[in-house]
């Protein structure tokens, strides 16, 4: 693209990077548009950027004026007139001229451009290196190269192509007609009203006029202007020339002069096709500003994704796990090995394998269920409603590429689901430290209950071996042995009671962490999903609005 | 006069044959289509316009088309040939005024509005109104011969060229006028290709050339003539002279062209002889391109074939993973499942076994706890459940459907043209999915009731609660076709077993799979019903075409027919008739070709 910049730069000062921004503008909205707007559309705008980008790299000190029209409208005959030099055939036998003539005022750096126009150097005439010519008018058509199309309506379909081809191709187009033909549907059907918007590059030349009886020719004039008008041509000059007697060649070739000394048609005829163009690709796009999903509408997604992972289940798993395992770890430990009896709910969906099990499997892989096709009726629904909100406004075509995108990584669902749940650390493999002091304190209690017990066990012995009985201290009226087996069960049943206490609290707290992390876990999927192919096909769309609105500026 | 052997047999055929075109609509949008409406068109006015009349009256006067291009001095040529001014010539292009037809006053009687051109109003006067035939009784016409004068051919005036051609399809003759700068265009040759390929018979004018060039540009037309398939046309010049204060050229400038239409005129059996070859050349034309508009009609009904067929496909599809859905199990997993186990579990199936008074409490319970009961949520899992499910299988085919209409340009034009945006669900949907799921429930229900009302097991169906029934039915429904595949169906199915042993304890196992199998139809007919309507949107579409697959084959059948009555006419149509303008043709005419 700076090859565009440059070659714009060098096509002669101001607005020149104007016709540079808005190439650009076009290529980029042709880029993102490919594959996502219809092809042909696309596809003919490519083509003008192309154009414009050969065309500015090329000589910009020359203006490409072509002559065409009907067969026997006299454009050879326009064109030696122009010329002053019999270069083209002029004859009776329909049609006369086959192929593309050429006549370059001033060669230097045509060459490349002539090559580009696709006509061979044997067509190719210029009027510097013929010596016959006065140098006055030399002068001021100083930059003139002269084409001489053939006919757009005979027979020959050769001719036409050649003519749609070159019509694409020159800066200036000169019409030329006659008193026979033009209210042909040929060219205006054909050729005038699709190139209305490049009527700052046309002129239209009436020829023949000679044979028109000289009271008629106004009125023919004001019909031509008619037809003009209704093609969208109004303004456009018109000339009345007789080629075969010179009459009006001079008007027309001052007004050529006029425009090769301007340097203009060249950046107007690429603003025409780039306009043009931009605009039949806008019709298609639309310019509504994209929509965008709201947060609200992302969380209802998550939501509708953590089900479908199976969320709930796992948070409720880690609840009964972490109760379980604080039983476990707290419980009096008398009773507490009744807690290994009930199965551990995150094992068995194994999804807490601990270190050695994860290095079994090489990816983490949970046994959780499968989305049911409720669940997964329901996310498609929110990617649906998604989709919906995102193409709010949008043309069809942007609106059926974000739809189609919406869906197209959803086949992935279930594995990414279950790799996102699988990978998220539950946090349940910790053991809070104040478990561990409570198991020590728990064990420490249940020594003393144990002391206590062998204590009076002892002294029970010993009563019934009738020993003397052994002083036992008391405290607060009660024998120490006792107070230590009593108070070792109460307490411990106590610890244990209250353990359990602050453990569901630990529970629920852990779970709801757990909830926090699977949730951030499936908005990760969800965004790479769901969410990020749509901002892809809405940065798409963006770029395709910005380029037009740049090509149309 | 060699006209078919059984004229009324043809002229029948060719009715019905103008009946069968006009029945085959083609309004889908298929390559080629707009070249075939118009060859229908054509086609129809033809033979309203030419054949059918020519037909019925095959002694009347020959009707000589004056044709061409806008400029090529048509009206000037027949001004001077009737050597009055019956025609306004103008400088403007292009020139619009209704066509004027010349005849001797002998013939008026041939062309008025029942013979001729029926839908062309007839003046006297000149008027710019190109609906109507300008008619100008004149002696220099002779008798037996008409000459009108028709728009051009190739102006940006569109209603010009479309009557032009209807006029070209009217004519036994055409006179086509060409100029020196038009005489290699490409439209003017586009209905001289037509008029070799139907044997019309044609002369070619060569007007407006100027004297020095008249020898280069004759040669090389007549070339293009004989490369072309109409060396056997005249070809007549005319120089471009001075034309008089009246606007007609020199007496001598047309007195090729009249000296041939008078002989002409003069000779019957050359006329008879022009009438056959342009009369016969229309009709095999008809009969040939018949079959084109039938291939046309013929792929508009095959695609309208294959949009039913998409739509069907999309839609079947859906009721059929509906109804698969809702019986295989997989309903029973979820949110269903678990109200369904809480229901079980916490007991107030079986609690329904206690009196009025525990019920009384359990009411108490729930209103005091805010909860609702067990059974309703169960009854409100169920609803929301099959609800997600028809609704999204209901977007999803009428996205499949509209998918694939937007895979071909005739499809993608009717989603455009019905404005309506049919690749999502009907707005309504979603209100009308809830209200059948729910009168689905509510059938259940009823169907419970019933069952349980004319059987000694009525005390223990009040004793069971008739919703909770209904509710263990409706579990039991959506297992029905759960075989016991995998853990997961085994836990689903499992949950049934409990509802399926209930229900047989209280109706007996024949009726509860009878009570089964009758809900889960009745949720199929539900469910086909609201997907019905949806693709009923799709088909109306469809239905609004008024495509006719039968139109195809009564086209062939009729252009068979006339076919059969051609060849019963004239076992072989030589070549040789193409040529009847030759015997006719005046020898200077021929010298000029060589």
């Amino acid at each position: 693209m700076t090859a565009l910049v440059e070659g714009a730069k060098r096509l002669v000062g101001k607005g020149s990077s104007d016709v540079a921004t808005r190439v650009q503008g076009l290529q980029q909205a042709v880029e993102s548009a490919r594959g996502r707007l219809d092809e042909a559309t696309v596809e003919e705008t490519a083509g003008v950027v192309e154009r414009s980008g050969a065309r500015l790299k090329l000589s910009a000190e020359h203006t490409v004026v072509a002559l065409a029209g009907a067969t026997g409208s006299g454009k050879s005959s326009t064109f030696n007139a122009l010329t002053d030099l019999d270069l083209a055939a002029v004859g009776v036998k329909r049609p006369t001229t086959s192929w593309t003539m050429a006549c370059t005022w001033g060669a230097e750096g045509a060459a490349d451009l002539l090559d580009w126009l696709g006509v061979p150097p044997r067509h190719q005439a210029s009027r510097s290196s013929m010596l016959d010519s006065p140098a006055n008018d030399d002068e001021e058509l100083r930059g003139l190269v002269l084409l001489d199309l053939p006919d757009h309506d005979s027979t020959e379909v050769a001719h036409h192509v050649e003519v749609d081809r070159l019509v694409k191709l020159t800066d200036v187009l000169v019409w030329v007609l006659d008193p026979q033909k033009y209210a042909d549907a040929a060219i205006h059907d054909r050729y005038l009203r699709p190139l209305a918007s490049h009527k700052d590059v046309m002129l239209v030349v009436l020829n023949h006029i000679d044979e028109v009886p000289e009271d008629r020719r106004e009125s023919m004039v004001a019909d031509l202007e008619r037809l003009l008008k209704a093609d969208g041509l109004d303004g456009v000059p018109l000339f009345t020339t007789s080629a075969r007697h010179g009459d009006g060649i001079a008007e027309l070739k001052k007004e050529l002069a006029r425009r090769v000394a301007a340097k203009k048609a060249v950046r107007d005829r690429m603003i025409a096709d780039v306009k043009d163009a931009a605009q039949r690709l806008q019709e298609q796009s639309g310019t509504a500003k994209p929509g965008d999903v709201a947060r609200a509408r992302k969380s209802e997604l998550v939501d509708a994704f953590a089900d479908a992972a199976g969320v709930p289940t796992v948070v409720h798993a880690v609840d009964t796990a972490t109760r379980v395992r604080a039983r476990q770890a707290t419980g009096w430990p008398v009773t507490k090995w009744l807690a290994r009896l009930r199965p551990d709910p995150l094992r068995r969906l194994h999804l807490d394998l601990g270190a050695g099990g994860k290095e079994l499997t090489a990816g983490p892989r949970s046994s959780l269920p499968e989305a049911t096709l409720v669940e997964r009726a329901r996310v498609d629904t929110v990617v649906r409603a998604v989709a919906d909100d995102a193409s709010e406004g949008l043309a069809q075509p942007w609106a059926a590429a974000i739809r189609h995108a919406s869906v197209s990584r959803l086949d992935d669902l279930n594995d990414a689901l279950d790799r996102a749940v699988g990978g998220t650390d539950l946090g349940v493999g910790r053991t809070p430290v104040w478990w561990k002091l409570v198991r020590v304190l728990q064990w420490l209690l249940f020594f003393v209950a144990v002391a206590g017990g062998l204590w009076l066990a002892g002294l029970a012995v010993m009563g019934y071996l009738q020993l003397p009985d052994p002083s036992t201290p008391d405290y607060l009226g009660l024998p120490v042995p006792t107070l230590m087996l009593l108070g070792g069960v109460v307490a411990g049943v106590l610890v244990a009671l209250l353990s359990r206490l602050s453990a569901a609290i630990g529970a629920r707290r852990r779970a709801s962490s757990a909830d926090r992390r699977l949730r951030d876990a499936i908005g990760e999927v969800t965004e790479e999903l769901v969410i990020a192919p749509i901002e892809t096909e809405l940065d798409a769309y963006r770029r395709t609005r910005d380029g037009l609105a740049a090509a149309l500026r | 006069m060699s006209t078919p052997a059984t004229p009324t047999d043809m002229i029948t055929a060719l009715v019905r044959l103008r009946e069968a075109l006009q029945a085959a609509y083609l309004p889908l949008d298929l390559p080629g289509v707009d070249q075939r409406r118009k060859d229908q068109r054509e086609m129809v006015d033809q033979i309203e316009d030419y054949v059918l009349p020519r037909l019925i009256q095959i002694d009347a006067p020959l009707l000589t088309v004056v044709g061409g291009s806008t400029g090529a001095g048509k009206s000037t040529l027949v001004n001077s040939l009737v050597g009055t001014r019956v025609t306004e010539p103008g400088v403007l292009r292009p020139t619009t005024r209704s066509p004027v037809l010349v005849h001797n006053p002998v013939d008026a009687d041939w062309f008025d509005k029942e013979r001729i051109l029926p839908d062309l109003a007839r003046t006297t006067g000149a008027t710019g109104d190109p609906g109507a035939l300008q008619l100008v009784p004149s002696d220099a016409v002779p008798q037996g011969l008409a000459i009108l004068d028709a728009p051009d051919i190739d102006s940006v005036e569109e209603h010009n060229r479309t009557l032009a051609a209807q006029l070209l399809a009217a004519a036994d003759l055409w006179l086509f006028v060409t100029s020196a700068a038009r005489y290699a265009d490409q439209v003017p040759w586009d209905y001289l290709k037509a008029a070799a390929e139907r044997s019309t018979a044609v002369a070619i004018v060569l007007d407006r050339t100027a004297s020095e060039a008249i020898g280069e540009v004759s040669a090389h037309l007549a070339r293009m003539l004989t490369t072309r398939g109409l060396k056997d046309s005249p070809l007549f010049t005319v120089a471009e002279g001075n034309v008089d204060g009246d606007g007609l050229l020199p007496p001598d400038a047309v007195s090729d062209i009249r000296g041939w239409l008078h002989s002409l005129a003069a000779d019957s059996n050359a006329r008879a002889a022009v009438v056959k070859q342009t009369l016969e050349g229309a009709i095999r034309t008809l009969s040939h391109h018949a079959h084109d508009v039938a291939d046309a009609s013929a792929e508009q009904a095959a695609m309208v074939a294959r949009l039913r067929k998409d739509v069907d496909r999309a839609y079947d599809e859906a009721v059929k993973s509906v109804d698969e859905a809702s019986a295989d199990g997989t309903l029973l997993r979820g949110e269903v499942l678990a109200r369904w186990q809480e229901f079980v579990g916490t007991g107030e199936l079986l609690r329904s076994l206690e009196t009025k008074v525990g019920w009384i409490r359990d009411r108490i319970v729930g209103a005091v706890k805010g909860r609702p009961q067990q059974v309703e949520k169960v009854t409100v899992a169920v609803e929301s459940g099959l609800e997600t499910l028809i609704l999204e299988h209901a977007e999803d085919a009428a996205e499949h459907a509209h998918e694939s209409w937007s895979s071909v340009e005739a499809g993608r034009n009717l989603l455009e043209d019905s404005g309506r945006d049919l690749g999502r669900a009907s707005r309504d949907f979603r209100a009308r999915a809830e209200r059948a799921v729910r009168d689905w429930q509510r059938g259940v229900l009823e169907m419970v009731r019933t069952e349980g009302s004319d059987k000694r097991s009525t005390a223990r169906v009040l004793a069971f609660g008739v919703n909770g029934l209904a509710v263990a039915l409706m579990i039991v429904v959506f297992a029905s076709t759960a075989g016991m595949t995998g853990a997961e169906v085994g836990i689903a199915g499992g949950s049934a077993v409990v509802g399926q042993k209930l229900l047989e304890a209280v109706f007996g196992d024949q009726a509860v799979r009878r009570l089964a199998a009758n809900a889960r139809k009745d949720l199929n007919r539900r469910v086909t019903g609201l997907l019905d309507t949806e693709r009923r949107r799709y088909l109306a579409v469809l239905d609004d075409l008024k495509v006719d697959p039968k139109a195809a084959e009564n086209i062939r059948s009729v252009a068979r027919r006339i076919d059969d009555l051609r060849f019963a006419a004239h076992i072989a149509p030589t070549p040789a008739e193409e040529s009847s303008l030759q015997m006719i043709a005046p020898d200077e005419v021929h010298g000029e070709r060589a």
